[in-house]
């Protein structure tokens, strides 16, 4: 029998015309490319790729699998769709070039059935669902997440009409060359018998010629016009991908060098490294990370999309030359910023940069890794320490922690107000101390959280942990200077911290504030602490693992859980406090919409609890409706600062329907004290509806 | 312009009430309860002077009379561009008060020389006591304007706005005047840029002894004799808090009314 395969130009003549089309081709991309890898170069440098085998294995995760695509099940399919129709197409197009051009034939028996023909065919069908569904989610359904440009809709019907064309073309050629394995190419047998029963042979030979031709004129095209659109996404976001930041998390900040940084922040396109330079070309317009902002869906200005998209049209527009000058020129602080950025372009204003909460889900929800918001932070740091200009309310803030190291302008509490009759040693007066308790400002000084932190406490008392404070000795740990961008002022703050704890000789940290949590855990070993670090839902969780702590449960409301941003997200605790609030009900909670990784943000975070918001796009109250929805008694929470600001949002709300807001330490402590004869029941819960 | 602004360090009024301490031998508040900050009202001071500077060219000059800590207050002046910076040393005298505080800065704003424009917060937030701009006036023998909330420079010399207790008193000053500022909504103190944090830790302090500028120990006490402390005590606060009841609206507010009015026959 005769081996299977087919003849590759068996009706096109003159087709080394095409060789001749494909150098202006490549020339025109290559050209697109090396303008982008030129941009890139003008960044600052910084190590991306080193740990390659760690590189390649997110490279799988995040590029091959996509994983983050399937959050929302549609574009997750039909991005799959056209994704592995892309790359089967192209290995199909190699493997035609190798055998006819290098002469090795590759195109033949069982390879060629079982791959060319059948697998390509079908995967060519998803590609043109995928396209299919694409354009039904762009025409149809518009998701306020995608941005409607006239590229986007080009690319799609390009990229849709290649597939046809490739359908026609290989249903034609089976038609007239009866060709004896049509079958294995499903698609193309049936678009080779509709054919035939309308058009003569002669007559699709002319027409396969013609859209032969055709065929290769779009798909050159659209070769060498990808690397100017938002296809470049192809190559960038692998790219990207793999050189993403393996150290840190995204909430991270990284340090200044004071010394010798020419800038306190990014103004300028060249203060960015080369990495940050290629986030912004690897960004695939897709809204994700503006779909999961909590403050763009509370109705503000801000979209980590936009900026994005608006630093990418500021590189692009920039002058090839003039930013590599700017990046030579760039080590001298009097040069002043080359290519300014902030305030350029509508998303760029500083009333928007104001906005973020530093919640990170932007980050979080990106696809191809691009990190929004320690941009945002970056200019940030520039509107702060070089132009001093920030919101009045978030001077204050910076002014009240550096002169009395705690952020609220005003606060009538002591540090130590909340020990009231409880007996709690300063940590230097415990023998043999297991932990310090790092009480933080917002769980000392707000009087609402004062019965959280007694609660906290007093759980540590009854497990008999050896514990102390710092009481007046603590101040705060710098994170709201840090992440409304004094960076200066937390430098200055986590250095005399890092310095008190170590001559404290205090190893391990229990913290009651998530964002304390954070700096101490993440941060602070870049000032050289070597500290064991919990938030307390870990520790009391550990406690009671080990036996040291007993809950029965004994709370009967029905409750959901909030998860703070910089204990689920920032630090991928979300167990903890699940288990918590099952110990105290014995039954699982009521999950909200958003929750775990994937929260939605109180509002508070990076400063922001400090502003005063528009009362009609709060953030707190977008995250009261979800709580609502849930038809909770209590929404369980395990920071002071997202208590504050829920009680808060939960009392605008409150005609829908009144729900408590408890602090894990609370609803375990009402456990414990209602079931014992502790004698010292309640928590002394203040509850909002009393003000 | 010329102009000099004097700033007073003071224990920080937003101290929490119960960490704030009194040392009761000295009769001063315990230096350990409370951080030091800048007095308030010396910052509008400031503020209006660098508004002026930005308007209207000159030099600013910041003078403090206070314990070697006091320095910082002046670092932070020169961290928001004051351009000289003089530190008068208080060798221990625990209560100068206001007409000690006016005899050395008169002292050494005369071995400065001249000023066009002399500018004092209003009070400070420790004593309250408002008197020191109008004394330093006194010892210069220049025309002084109190509760000034605005300044501009105009052809015809600087145009004052200041607030009195019948309303808004508005004045031309030709020659050197004394001002003391109070708040308003446009001298909110700055918060200084990094770069000139940085750059204000490395200036120059000129500083002064009480000899370098002619004066003693005993002459200054002896400026503030007339004033002495003989106790001091934190008042205390007391609040209760009362609920009406009634039975209809119309009862508790008339109940409410009562109260208040026993409340007011009270005091
Ligand atoms: S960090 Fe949060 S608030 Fe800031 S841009 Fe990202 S999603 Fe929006
Ligand atoms: S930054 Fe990421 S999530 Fe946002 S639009 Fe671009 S690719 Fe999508």
């Amino acid at each position: 029998m005769e081996t299977a395969t087919r003849e590759v130009y068996w009706n096109i003549s003159h087709h080394w015309v095409m060789y001749v089309l494909l150098v202006p081709t490549m020339a025109v991309a290559l050209y697109g490319v090396w303008r982008h890898v030129q941009r890139w170069r003008a960044g600052k440098p910084v190590v991306r790729f080193d740990r390659p085998v760690m590189r390649l294995k997110r490279l799988i995760r995040f590029g091959l699998l996509q994983i983050s695509l399937w959050r929302d099940p549609l574009t997750g399919l039909l991005h799959a769709m056209l994704f592995w129709g892309f790359i089967t197409l192209t290995a199909a197009t190699t493997v035609v070039m190798i055998h006819e051009d290098l002469n090795i034939p590759l195109m033949q028996g069982r390879f060629y059935l079982y791959f060319q023909s059948l697998f390509v065919d079908v995967l060519g069908l998803l590609a043109i669902v995928g396209t299919l569904l694409a354009g039904l989610q762009r025409w149809v359904l518009r998701p306020r997440r995608l941005v409607f440009s006239g590229e986007a809709s080009c690319l799609l019907l390009l990229v849709f009409t290649i597939l046809v064309t490739g359908y026609l073309l290989e249903g034609w050629r089976i038609a007239v060359t009866d060709d004896p394995w049509g079958h294995w190419s499903p698609v193309g047998r049936v678009v080779a018998d509709v054919s035939a029963a309308f058009v003569s042979d002669a007559g699709l030979r002319t027409a396969h010629v013609v859209v032969w031709w055709f065929h290769l004129v779009l798909v050159f095209g659209f070769i060498a016009w990808a690397p100017y659109t938002k296809m470049r996404h192809v190559l960038t976001a692998p790219l990207n991908i793999f050189t993403a930041d393996l150290d840190s998390r995204a909430g991270t900040l990284k340090p200044l060098d004071f010394e010798t940084a020419a800038s306190f922040g990014v103004n300028s396109l060249e203060q960015f490294t080369w990495k940050e330079l290629l986030d912004l070309d690897a960004c695939t317009e897709c809204g994700r990370c503006t779909d999961a902002c909590p403050a763009a869906s509370a109705g503000k200005s801000l979209s980590p999309r936009d900026i994005i998209l608006d630093l990418q049209h500021q590189l692009h527009e920039a002058d090839v030359s003039v930013l590599s000058a700017a990046s030579k020129a760039a080590s001298d602080p009097d040069s002043g910023p080359a290519l300014p950025i902030i305030d350029t372009r509508p998303a760029l204003s500083p009333e928007s940069l104001w906005q973020c909460t530093t919640c990170a889900a932007c980050v979080e929800a990106c696809p191809v890794s691009i990190e929004q918001f320690p941009k945002i932070l970056d200019m940030r740091r520039y509107l702060v320490m070089e132009e001093a200009s920030l919101p009045p309310m978030l001077a204050e803030a910076v002014t009240s922690l550096e002169q009395r190291g705690h952020p609220f302008r005003g606060a009538q509490a002591s540090r130590t107000d909340w020990t009231d009759g409880l007996d709690i040693p300063h940590f230097r007066d415990v023998e043999d101390p297991e932990v310090l308790l790092w009480v933080g400002c917002g769980g000392a000084l707000v009087d609402r959280n004062q019965s959280s932190t007694r609660a906290l406490a007093r759980l540590l008392q009854k497990a008999g942990v050896r514990f102390g404070i710092l009481g007046r000795d603590e101040t705060c740990t710098g994170d709201p200077a840090r992440r409304i961008g004094h960076e200066f002022l937390f430098d200055a703050m986590a250095r005399s911290n890092v310095e008190r704890l170590e001559s404290a000789g205090v190893r391990t940290v229990v913290t009651s504030c998530p964002h304390c949590f954070h700096t101490f855990r993440n941060e602070y070993p870049q000032f050289g602490a070597h500290l064991e670090v919990f938030h307390y839902t870990t520790y009391l969780a550990r406690l009671i693992g080990e036996g040291r702590l007993v809950i029965d449960p004994a709370v009967t409301e029905s409750i959901t859980l909030h998860d703070p941003c910089y204990l689920g997200r920032h630090n991928g605790i979300t167990q903890a406090p699940r288990d918590l609030v099952g110990r105290v009900t014995g039954r699982p909670l009521k999950e909200m919409r958003q929750h775990g990784a994937q929260s939605f943000c109180c509002g508070g975070g990076g400063g922001m609890s400090f502003l005063e918001e528009e009362a009609d796009t709060r953030v707190n109250i977008e995250r009261a409706r979800q709580v609502v929805e849930t038809g909770a008694d209590t929404v369980a929470v395990a920071c002071p600062f997202c208590t504050t600001m829920l009680e808060d949002g939960l009392g605008a709300v409150s005609e829908e329907r009144s729900v408590a807001v408890k602090d894990i330490a609370e609803l375990l402590w009402d456990s414990v004290s209602s079931d014992s004869s502790d004698g010292d029941a309640s928590t002394d819960h203040i509850d909002s509806s009393d003000d | 312009m010329k102009i000099l602004v004097c700033l007073k360090q003071i224990p920080d009024p937003e101290v929490a009430p119960r960490d704030f301490r009194l040392d009761e031998n000295n009769l001063i508040a315990d230096p350990a309860s409370a951080g030091l900050v800048t007095n308030i009202f010396c910052e509008n001071a400031l503020e209006t002077a660098l508004q002026l500077k930005e308007a209207a060219g000159g030099e600013i000059t910041v003078l403090t009379f206070g314990p070697a800590e006091a320095e910082d207050v002046l670092r932070k002046a020169l961290a928001v561009r004051a351009d000289h910076a003089v530190h008068v040393i208080n060798p221990g005298l625990l209560h100068p008060g206001s007409s000690g505080a006016a005899c050395v800065l008169s002292a050494a704003i005369r071995k400065l020389g001249s000023f066009d424009l002399l500018m004092f917060g209003r009070e400070a937030g420790d004593w309250g006591e408002g008197q020191t701009a109008g004394l330093v006036a006194e010892h210069l023998g220049l025309p002084f304007v109190a509760f000034v909330d605005s300044l501009q420079t105009t052809e015809s010399g600087l145009h004052i706005v200041g607030q009195t207790d019948s309303g808004r008193e508005e004045l031309t000053a030709a020659g050197p005047v004394v001002v003391s500022i109070t708040n308003s909504d446009a001298n909110v103190p700055r918060i200084p840029k990094t770069r000139d944090i940085m750059m204000a830790h490395r200036r120059d302090i000129t500083t002064w002894s009480l000899e370098d500028i002619d004066l003693t120990e005993d002459l200054v006490r002896e400026a503030a004799g007339s004033v002495e402390v003989t106790e001091l005590f934190i008042p205390e606060k007391d609040t209760t808090c009362e609920f009406i009841t009634g039975d209809s609206a119309d009862e508790r507010i008339d109940a409410f009314a009562r109260r208040i009015v026993d409340v007011i026959g009270s005091i």
